[in-house]
This record gives structure tokens, sequence and C-alpha cells, in this order.
């Protein structure tokens, strides 16, 4: 019998004295879920109001293709047209190669060889743009020019071709999730059917996986939309170049062209001042931006939560004497459908570590820039670590509360839309967030350049990343854990402290690494709001105009140099020294993931 | 002898369709009443209605009184569910030890020293049979316990709440003989102390270790199929 000093158990139904009623835990997941709105609306409203602050024709904006300030003439139409053929020349390159390197990795190649081979390609994803971006100026640019036989290669079809090798790892990376999320017993199946691996994986595997392969597309194409500095770079910023025949067109392609996202990265953004019909103007490019942006996110996060066969697959009738021989041939198209972004991957590295060599003389890291021309980048390192880890500490206890709030209360309608809405946070373009950074925090507030806006600009960026990842791994939680701790007494509260922050949280620090892997390669949210190129002290000592110097925006000032060989070969030793701190940032995330979630690789 | 739970006309809906029920009976403190029927009664569902874990989409009506009063059926009633203990059918294991896994549910509910909460721990293992087994290893993790040892640590969490009433759902159909004759041995060992009301499809256990039954059948509207619980 329990001992004397057993207090005796309530006979009545209240439970007595329920320690620990923890009542913050909703308000701390309101709060991160709250953080969410708040950064959409500020947008949105940021943009908006910016829209209506001056007199514009918005059909004049829409139809016309002259842009000049100066003559109050604001036409978009062939930036719209800048933007829509960088991403089909884009998608063109990326997605069919995108698409086999990803079959060939889920369905051919052996295990062993495949997962560090998927690293490889989620660390090609992380890497920053401004390294395309420098890629692009240093490979692609000349190579157009010598091909197309033009005096420069600043054009729309380097920008496209930048911008495929920037989405390729994209494109792959989702495939092969929805590859892999195919069940092992449709596959099993349909082998012991007698189908041949080929048939297998077109009859069995791809229509299961293929609404995921689509969102690939979907997600490839948001990216491109919405990146600013690689394109930057090399498509030359020239207004009002819109073809009205076929030759033209042909011919536009080889020169000099803009696109919505150069147009707001570029230095009229400072110019036009905060009203004022140049102002609306710019915000209502922003606007179209945000809502192409957002439209294909959401599209494609959608299609690939839905998974599972939208439509059955036809047969495919095979004659059975050539069945072995098509089988091999199937084989050596996908192995060699790797080869590209194999080579891909090779190359990059190949620039990164000849180019960059610089990185690996840890002087480099250690001293501080002289100008353009020498020393290390000591302060950019420091400037980016402090960025970084403030942006961290304010997106962790946001992030992980929005994704446990999505997590717990996964079914209901505005927890869906609190995903679909962190969602569109995380995709939009990040130039957007630094434009309204530098209205609000550096005018409106008076911060001027700051380490501090350039930390909170970066904060949605991370925030997304830790909700999403923290919010999929509580979905994913059994449904029995849940069971079984109600089913003991315990409220929603103490569930959420006892068992889905416990299951959860490693799930938020790899979201919280991946996050800042990709904030310590943004350059576009800095670029107004934190950073110069020199004249600031290391680690700044108050907020007002305060700015600190960062690796990317460093990479930037000088790869527009790019005439004098010395301020390049600086560029390039910086570049090596941020995909250093990437790769480091995300090999720890991958470690933690594989630690934790189990075996995500089921081939 | 009191009843402890009362049940009048409950029924589960998946909104117009009638699911599970109607049904009625009453537990008596100190019985074991066992309650079967075909595949596709309810009778898991019955359970998880009398404690508000119904799936998603699905709601209840009906009448429960527990110790004469009757309950209202609000949403999440987590301090009826630690009077009402339900026991699921697998047996689920929280990360930690032994220990822990044993105070799961009373620390939530209970203030007090860790000394009594370890006193109450090692009363409820014993009530199970199991103290013998893991009193050496009780913080070491609770995964290396055998599938048997598991569903009796199931329920020793539940017994260490000291509840009311127990709700049993096929607690040996995930069982091999032998670790099914340990969990009938602590079944019995509760009879006339607990209130307990057990699921199971296998009527010679039923007989084995209720002293009363309750027959659930499909509802008028399900006849015609045999639906997969």
């Amino acid at each position: 019998m329990a001992s004397g000093t057993l207090e005796q158990p309530p006979k009545d139904l209240e439970v007595s004295r329920r320690p620990r009623p923890s009542r913050w835990v909703w308000a701390w997941t309101y709060a991160g879920g709250l953080s969410v709105v708040v950064v959409l609306l500020i947008l949105v409203g940021y943009l908006a109001a910016g829209a209506a602050s001056g007199e514009i024709d918005r059909t004049t904006l829409l139809t016309a293709s002259e842009w000049s300030p100066a003559h109050s003439a604001y036409g978009s139409l062939a930036m719209i047209y800048g933007s829509a053929v960088v991403c089909v020349v884009a998608l063109c390159l990326a997605v069919p190669i995108g698409w086999a390197a990803a079959v060939a990795l889920s369905e051919y190649v052996p295990p062993r060889l495949a997962r560090p081979l998927r690293l490889c390609i989620e660390l090609l994803a992380a890497v920053p743009s401004i390294v395309y971006g420098l890629i692009g100026i240093m490979v692609v640019r000349p190579f157009v020019a010598q091909v197309a036989d033009v005096t420069s290669g600043d054009s729309i079809l380097a920008a496209g071709i930048v911008l495929a090798v920037m989405i390729t790892p994209t494109v792959v990376a989702v495939s092969v999730d929805a590859l892999a999320a195919v069940p092992d017993r449709y596959r099993e199946a349909a082998f012991s059917l007698g189908l041949t691996r080929r048939e297998v994986v077109r009859s069995a595997v791809l229509p299961i996986a293929r609404p995921g392969m689509r969102a690939a597309v979907l997600l490839g194409l948001a990216r491109a939309l919405g990146e600013a500095i690689a394109v930057f770079l090399i498509v030359g910023r020239a207004d009002g170049h819109l073809p009205t025949t076929f030759g033209e067109f042909l011919d536009s392609l080889v020169h000099p062209g803009q696109t919505l996202t150069t147009k707001l990265a570029g230095p009229e953004p400072v110019l036009a001042g905060t009203s004022g019909p140049h102002f609306a103007a710019l915000c209502t490019l922003g606007i179209i931006l945000l809502g192409l942006v957002a439209t294909a996110t959401v599209w494609g996060t959608y299609r690939s939560s839905r998974g599972g066969a939208d439509r059955g697959s036809q047969p495919h009738w095979s004659m059975a004497r050539l069945r072995t021989q098509r089988d091999r041939l199937a084989l050596w198209l996908r192995i060699s459908a790797l080869l590209l972004p194999g080579a891909l991957l090779v190359g990059m590295l190949a620039i990164l570590v000849t180019r960059g060599s610089a990185a690996f003389d840890p002087s480099f890291w250690f001293t501080p820039a002289t100008g353009s021309v020498g020393g290390g980048v000591s302060e950019q390192v420091l400037g980016t670590l402090l960025l970084v880890v403030t942006t961290g500490l304010i997106a962790l206890p946001l992030g992980f509360g929005a994704g446990i709030l999505i997590g717990v209360r996964a079914s209901t309608r505005t927890a869906r839309l609190l995903q679909t809405l962190t969602v569109v946070v995380g995709g939009t373009p990040t130039i957007l967030l630094g434009l309204a950074g530098f209205v609000i925090l550096s005018s409106a507030m008076g911060w001027g350049r700051s380490w501090l806006a350039g930390a909170i600009v970066l904060v949605p960026v991370v925030v997304p990343v830790i909700a999403l990842t923290t919010a999929s791994r509580a979905m994913g939680m059994p449904p029995e854990l849940t069971e079984s701790a109600l089913s003991l007494g315990l409220s929603r509260t103490q569930l959420i402290r006892s068992v889905v922050v416990p299951y959860a949280w490693p799930a938020t620090v790899t979201g919280l690494l991946l996050g800042l892997a990709r904030a310590a390669g943004e350059t576009a949210p800095l670029l107004f709001t934190a950073t110069v190129f020199f004249g600031a002290s290391a680690l700044p000592d108050g907020i007002v105009n305060s700015p600190v110097q960062a690796l990317p925006t460093h990479i930037f000032t000088l790869s527009q140099d790019s005439g004098d060989p010395q301020a390049i070969t600086q560029a390039w030793g910086s570049a090596m020294v941020l995909v250093l701190i990437t790769a480091v940032l995300l090999s720890m995330a991958v470690v933690l993931r594989n630690r934790f979630e189990g075996e995500r690789w089921t081939a | 002898m009191d009843s402890v739970i009362a049940v009048r006309e409950l029924r589960v809906r998946d909104g117009d369709k009638n699911l599970v029920g109607p049904v009625s009976f009453e537990l008596k403190q100190g019985s074991t009443t066992g309650l079967c029927g075909p595949s596709g009664a309810g009778k898991s569902t019955v359970l998880r209605a009398l404690v508000d874990l119904l799936p998603h989409g699905l709601s209840r009506d009906g009448e429960i009184r527990v110790l004469g009063r009757p309950v209202a059926f609000r949403k999440g009633d987590a301090d009826l569910r630690a009077k009402i203990v339900l026991v699921p059918q697998t047996p689920v294991v929280f990360g930690g030890s032994v220990l822990d896994n044993t105070l799961f549910g009373l620390r939530h509910v209970m203030r007090a020293p860790a000394e009594e909460l370890r006193a109450r721990a090692e009363q409820a293992l014993k009530e199970t049979g199991l103290w013998k087994e893991v009193r050496d290893r009780l913080d070491s993790p609770a995964q290396t316990l055998s599938i048997g040892q598991r569903q009796r640590l199931c329920l020793a969490r539940a017994l260490a709440l000291e509840p009311t009433a127990l709700l049993l759902d096929e607690p040996t159909s995930a069982l091999d003989e032998q670790s099914r004759d340990t969990v009938e041995e602590s079944v019995t060992a509760l009879g006339g102390s607990r209130t307990v009301l057990l699921v199971s499809h296998d009527s010679a256990q039923v007989e084995r270790l209720c002293d009363a039954t309750v027959r659930l059948e499909l509802p008028e509207t399900l006849r015609h199929l045999a639906v997969v619980p």
C-alpha cells in the first residue's frame, strides 16, 4: 500500500494543484505566429502606401516600356519582359537537367553514393547568390560575348544562364525529396510483377512523385523571379529594350536588359525619396514582383504537400524483345544526366578554390582590408557574424513559436493560413525586405545605416525556415504520443511543453542553422540598410548610424569593379570565405538532421 | 455499490452519420467490465468518446455521469482524463528513463517532492508486477524494455495517477502469449480495488478477467457494411 506520507488522490473531479500552468506557452506561440503576419502586413502596407503616395498612370506603367524618371515616364513593360525571358531561359535549361538528375540520383545511383551526392546538391543550393553572380561575371559573360560576338557579355541570356545554374540544385533537391517520399512498397510491387527498372520508374514511381516534381519547378521559378543580386551584376541594366519582331527578340537576348528586381536593387529607390510619382512607380513594381513570387511559392508548396498520384499512369506497352536493351539505354541516359550538375559542381568548386585561394591563408581571415586592393577580410567576417548572430537571437524564439503553433494546430484553418503566410514570407524577394527596412528603419526611424537594422531585416529570411522545419517535425509526430499524453491528464500547454517541444527542437536547431546559412549570404537586404564598403569599425558601439562591413556586400562592391584584377582577386577570396562559412553552418544542420530525424533516404 | 461511470445513450457521429451506439452501461466501483462486439462496432471509439479523444471530425452526444455527476461535453478536459485514464492498444513510450515514463502523467497533475513521486512510481510499478524487473534500471532509457514490459509500463503510469477508472483498449493484442499472461495477471490483481473497462475481441479473455460484460452492436445504419475501425 502507499506509504502514509503520500497525498491521498483527490476523489473529486477537480485536480487539486496542477503544477506549471504554463499559460505563457500560448502567449509565446501566438507571438511567433503574429510576427509572421506582422512582417507581411508591414511589407504589403509599405508597398501599398508607397504606391498610393504619388500620381502615376497605372495603365501606362503596365503597357509602356519607356522608363525615365527625368521625363516622368514610368513604363515597366520592358522590365516585365526582361524578368519573364530571364526566367524562361533559366527554366528551359534547369528543369530538364534537374529532373533527369533527380531521377538518376534517387532511382539509379546506389544509396551509398547517392547520399553524399545529395549533400553536395544541398550545399550547391545554399551557395550565396552573390557567388553565382561572381561566376556569371567571370565565366558566363565572356562565354556569351564570344559565342554571340558582342562586345560585352552583359545580357539577358547571361542572366538566364546564371539563374539556371543557380536554380538547378533547388530543382534537383526538391525533386529528389518528392521521389524519396514514394514508399518503397510501390517499387517492390512493380518489380515483383517483372517490370524493368525503367518501367518501374515510369509506371510506379513518377506518377506519385509528379506533383512534387512540378512543385520543384515552381519553387525554382520563385527563386529565379526574386533574385536580384546575381542578375544585377550581369544583365546590363539597360532600360527600355522591348523587341517587336522575332529577329529583334533573338537580338535582345544577347544585349543588356533590365528586370523588375534589378531596377529595385539599383540606385533609384534611394534617389526617389519616400513619396511622389517615382517612389510610387517603384513600389508598384514591388507589388507586381511580390504578387508573382508569392503566387509561384504558394502554388508550388501546395502542390508538393498534396503529393500522391493525381492520375493513374498510362500503361506503357513495350516489346518483350527490346525491354532489356531499353532498360540499359535508360540507365546510361539517366546516369549521364547526372554529369552536367556534377560537372557544374566540380567546375564551381575548382573555380572557387583556385581563384579564391587567398581564403586558405589564415592571415586573410584575420587582417583588415586595405581599400579594394589588398589586406584581408577580418572586419567583414566579424560584421557578418555579428549580423547573423543577432538575427539568430531574434528569429529563434519567433520561428520556434510560430512553428509549434502551426504544428499543434495543424488541422485548423487558421494554422493552415498561417502556414501559407509563412511560406509567402519565406519566398519574399529579399530586395523588397531591404527596401522596406531602408524606408522604415533607416529613413523614418532615423537609424541611417545600422547593424541592427540589417539584423532585423534578415529576421524575416530566417523565421520562416525555422517555423516550417519545426512545424513539419511537430506535424509528423506520431499521433499515439499525443493520445497517450492527453489520456494521462496533461493539459494542452503541458502537452506542448513536455511532448511537442522535446520532440521538435532538433528540427528547430536544423532550421536555425539552415536559415542562418541563407542569411549569411544575403546581399540585397543589407545594401541600403546596414553595410558600408569601408570605414566602419569592426564592431559598432551604438545603433544609429553604426554600419558594419559584411562579406556579401563586400563581394558585391568589389565585383562591380571587374576591370581591376586585384579587386577581383579580393572578391574571389571573400567569396570562398563566405562559402566556407555557409558550408559549416549547413553541414552542422545536415549532421543534426540525420542524427535526430532518422534516415531520410529510402531507396 | 456505487456506480463510478454511468453512460446513457452515448453516440458517436460523423456529421449526420451515426457511427457508434447508442450504448448505455454502468461501471460499478471495483468491478472489471468487458466491452465486446463485432469489428467496426466502435469499441475503441467508445473509450475515446468517454475521455474526449475522438479523432478529428467526430462528435459525441448522450450523457456521461462520473461519480454521480454529469460531465459537461466540453473540448479537451484534461482534469477528467487524469481521473479516467485510457491505456491505448499499442504501448507508447516517451523519451526518457523508465522512472520518467512512470511519472509522466503524475508530474503534470500533482506538485509533490521528488521522494513522494518516486514512492508513488514504485507503488504503481509493484501493482503491475514490473517492479522486480526494472528496480535496478529505473534511470535507464525506457526504450530498452521489451514490448510486454512496455505495455505494463503504460499501465503503471496510468495507475500512478491513482485514477477513478481505467480504460484498457485491447491491452494484450500487441503481445505474445507470455507477455499476455503477465499483463492479464496485472489486470486481475487490480480487481476489487480499481474500476476497469476492458475492450477485447477475445471472448475467452473477457470471461477470464471480467465480472460484467457490455455488448456493443453495429449501429443500424452500418449493419450492411463491414467497417474497419
